[in-house]
């Protein structure tokens, strides 16, 4: 009988440390979203590299709340010392009042540590290292009009601001966080947003690499809406080749014009145009390959599940969610249909000679965004070949967002 | 509306400077893509110019053959350069005997440009 009771003891103890008599339901349905965001990236492979990180994080944190845990220092006196059975010699001391206290540590969870690097805003510079390495800015090069379209999208970053204000729901800085969505540049979004609004991180980075993912289905309606067949039809002129000079020069020019221009958009800009200046350069092959291979995903994983990581149940599951979610949406098509209204003023404005689709390619999502103008141009004209075209404002608009994102910083921070 | 008045501010500061920073990248790129392309354009000039004196000088079949070409380029048949090239492949080949190059025909191709992209087509490995 003994024996029984002290096993009943046992499980009873067990089950009220387990998580389901601790964890708040809010978590359990966070468990449910992160499983829906598995089966996205998974059966549906929207943006897999980086969704499946984030709900694998979102799953695990509301499943076990002390990985994302602070390291604590408990300050302990001798007698206390010996009733947990621990060593004072191996402890540091403080003396308060006479009394010698002993400085017990307990450790942070995993996450909270692999955390350091989003709060510090050092992943999202590292990830733009490695987009630099991957991307050519050759069809920039040879039309460097393709600047206007990558401006023209970041309008709505700047509009949402103004709405997300209005609301009166949200401070400038969150306001802010929330408008940089429209830029469709995750790590862009993340970095603005820990410097801005750190306890937004969760579900701006959430909304910014949806958004991203579901680029295919939220920009074609708006890309029809707003031209016409004739407009879809246009066939743009073959783009000139680029020299390797020209492509070396690039990446020194535009760090050297925006951090003297605006000194917030540096460490963004800067990393970005160091790995496409190893990539473009040639003689440093090594480094190119780690860049944009190795570093690059160890980088994507920690980024991935600790930002995943910021979506506990309690934090996540309000009101202001849902307002930041609809304010994204908003962002992002305010994005497209700004770079595609800008894209029908440079048709006029060229004669014709450009396909106003390519303006959608301004919100960054590189290189989706581009994919998308030359997959809506094919169904009027199959013969149609936008996509180079659009690789142009697509890059413009990862420099733009960058520069956005400045612009924000120096004046909300 | 204090935040209003800032948010009014901040839009409008953004569009100018999200532009002006753009536009004067673009006016920067124009301009030294253009330099560039001048610059390697005239250096290109010089090359060729010296490419066919050197030719010239060490293959007078090769230089023969262009001065021949130039003469028929008018007419619709083989470049000088193209000729230059043939040329300084054959003199790479032969130079450590004498050699002279008479004569440069295009081939005649059995198959049509279509019937050769279907056989390259069908052929690829994968």
């Amino acid at each position: 009988m003994e024996i029984l009771n002290q096993l009943w003891q046992i499980i009873v103890h067990l089950f009220t440390e387990s998580g389901f008599s601790k964890l708040p339901w809010q978590n359990y349905v966070m468990v449910v979203i992160s499983f829906a965001l598995m089966y996205l990236a998974i059966k549906k492979q929207f943006e897999p590299l980086l969704l499946l990180p984030i709900a694998f994080g979102m799953c695990i944190v509301n499943l076990f709340p002390d990985i994302m845990g602070l390291p604590t220092t408990e300050m302990l006196t001798l007698e206390q010392m010996k009733a947990l059975q621990l060593d004072p010699a191996s402890y540091t001391t403080t003396v308060i009042d006479g009394i010698t206290y002993y400085n017990h540590t307990e450790y942070g969870g995993l996450f909270y540590y692999l955390y350091q690097g989003v709060k510090l805003g050092i992943y999202p510079p590292l990830i733009f290292l490695g987009i630099g390495c991957m991307t050519d800015f050759g069809p920039l090069i040879a039309n460097p009009k393709s600047f206007i379209l990558g401006a023209a999208a970041q309008i709505g970053i700047f509009l949402t601001f103004i709405i997300a204000t209005l609301l009166g729901i949200f401070t400038p800085a969150q306001a802010g966080s929330i408008a940089i969505i429209g830029g469709a540049d995750g790590p862009t979004a993340i970095f603005v947003t820990t410097k801005l609004a750190p306890e937004l991180l969760g579900p701006i980075a959430v909304a910014a690499y949806s958004y991203m993912a579901l680029v295919p289905l939220i920009q074609p309606p708006i890309m029809r809406a707003l031209t016409t067949k004739k407009e879809r039809s246009i066939v743009m002129g073959q783009l000139r080749p680029v020299s390797k000079l020209e492509r070396i020069i690039f990446p020194i020019i535009v760090v050297v014009i925006v951090s003297l221009l605006l000194p917030d958009a540096a460490p963004l800009v800067g990393m970005l145009m160091l790995g496409n200046l190893f990539k473009e350069s040639g003689v440093v092959d090594r480094l190119s390959k780690t860049a944009q291979n190795e570093l690059m995903n160890i980088i994507t994983i920690f980024l991935g599940v600790t930002v995943g990581a910021t979506t506990s149940g309690k934090v996540f599951l309000n009101l202001q969610t849902l307002g930041i979610a609809g304010l994204g949406l908003f962002a992002f098509c305010l994005a497209t249909a700004c770079g595609v209204v800008f894209g029908k003023i440079m048709c006029k404005a060229t004669g014709g000679k450009i396909n106003p689709l390519i303006g959608s390619a301004g919100v960054s999502a590189v290189p989706m965004a581009a994919r998308i103008s030359q997959k809506v141009g094919q169904e009027e004209n199959p013969g149609n070949f936008l996509l180079m075209h659009a690789m142009g404002p697509n890059v413009a608009g990862v420099i733009g967002s960058a520069v956005a994102a400045g612009v924000l910083l120096s004046v909300l921070k | 509306m204090n935040n209003l008045m800032q948010a009014f501010i901040l839009l409008l500061a953004g569009f100018i400077v999200v532009f002006v920073v753009l536009i004067l990248l673009i006016i920067v790129v124009t301009l030294y893509s253009k330099i560039i392309v001048a610059a390697q354009n005239s250096a290109d000039k010089k090359k060729a110019r010296k490419t066919t004196v050197n030719v010239g000088n060490e293959n007078t079949a090769a230089a023969a053959a262009v001065t021949d070409d130039e003469e028929d380029e008018d007419d619709g048949e083989i470049p000088g350069e193209i000729i230059a090239v043939i040329a300084a492949a054959v003199d790479a080949v032969y130079g450590d005997r004498p050699h002279r190059v008479q004569s440069v025909r295009r081939s005649k191709t059995s198959r049509s440009a279509w019937s050769r992209a279907g056989v390259l087509d069908n052929t690829r490995p994968f």
